[in-house]
């Protein structure tokens, strides 16, 4: 298939995007928290592998590849965000090309429980308040079940390293959790 | 920290265990091959993307020849026409260009 693909084979293609589409727009979607940003973001990581694929190396993992490319995509959109609101009072009304830059409150994941949908909630705006490196690991352990292991390898880095980062998100979390709780008392 | 907080934590922390994968909207494919078509085939050519190079390039050429024939002329065409002009003069009327006194 790699072969096929590095061809520039539209069948293999397709197959490829028929394969890892929803995988791709699930992990996308979990650290954007927008279901059209989340598509476009996907669509820009099918692109990409389309234009790299020749460059990628057929004893490498193709998903791990892929899964490394929508993290680097979606971090990259998050980080453009930050630059954006970051701009004062006028791009922070309206964006680069004049379209509001908005950011909804509450996500409402798709594939939530319905009975857990008002914690999850609160779980995911609590995620976005943590550096991206701890966002990416925890929405790769939480979302897609990696194992440390295969985060490492999506996130270039060690086992540990990635421990450490897990570590230190649910810690973070629990205390905005924490402080969330003081400020608004049942 | 009382335990109730503590589970109140807890609760909004695994509220995400069991979570299933969101699809990707219908159609995902159509839309994504529209938009490399788009993007993909849209973009110039090598040849296009070097046009202004290759503008300038020519341009440089042209003035550098330009220029070095305009000179080579300007030094050798004044005796050259001149010479030329009387013969031509004295050939066409027929005249005898020798004075009296040689």
């Amino acid at each position: 298939m790699i072969l096929l693909l590095q061809q520039k084979d539209e069948a293999a293609f397709k197959e490829l995007v028929m394969l890892y589409q929803h995988r791709v727009y699930h992990t996308v979607l979990g650290l954007l928290q927008n279901a059209a940003d989340a598509e476009d973001t996907a669509q820009e990581v099918f692109i990409q592998v389309y234009k790299w694929v020749g460059q990628f190396r057929r004893d490498a993992s193709l998903s791990t590849w892929i899964y490394r490319i929508a993290v680097t995509k979606a971090l990259d959109f998050l980080r453009s965000k930050k630059t954006k609101t970051r701009f004062g009072f006028i791009t922070a009304v309206f964006g680069n090309d004049n379209t509001p830059v908005y950011d909804p409150p509450n996500f409402d994941h798709p594939g939530v429980a319905l009975d857990k949908k008002e914690d999850a909630a609160l779980l995911f705006g609590l995620i976005k308040k943590l550096p991206l490196a701890q966002q990416a690991a925890f929405i790769l352990n939480k979302l897609e079940n990696l194992s440390y292991q295969e985060i490492a390898a999506v996130l270039n880095t060690s086992p540990a390293a990635v421990d450490s980062l897990l570590q230190r998100a649910k810690q973070n979390l629990k205390k905005v959790a924490a402080a969330l709780g003081n400020n608004n008392p049942p | 920290m009382h335990k109730e907080d503590n589970n109140r934590i807890k609760k909004i922390l695994d509220s995400l265990d069991g979570i299933q994968g969101a699809a990707a909207p219908d159609f995902f494919y159509t839309r994504l091959k529209a938009r490399m078509q788009n993007e993909l085939l849209g973009q110039p050519s090598a040849f296009i993307k070097l046009r202004p190079v290759l503008a300038a390039a020519s341009l440089i050429a042209f003035l550098i020849i330009n220029i070095s024939t305009l000179r080579q002329l300007t030094h050798m065409q004044p005796e050259k026409n001149r010479k030329a002009t009387i013969e031509t003069f004295a050939a066409a009327y027929n005249l005898n260009t020798e004075t009296v006194y040689e």
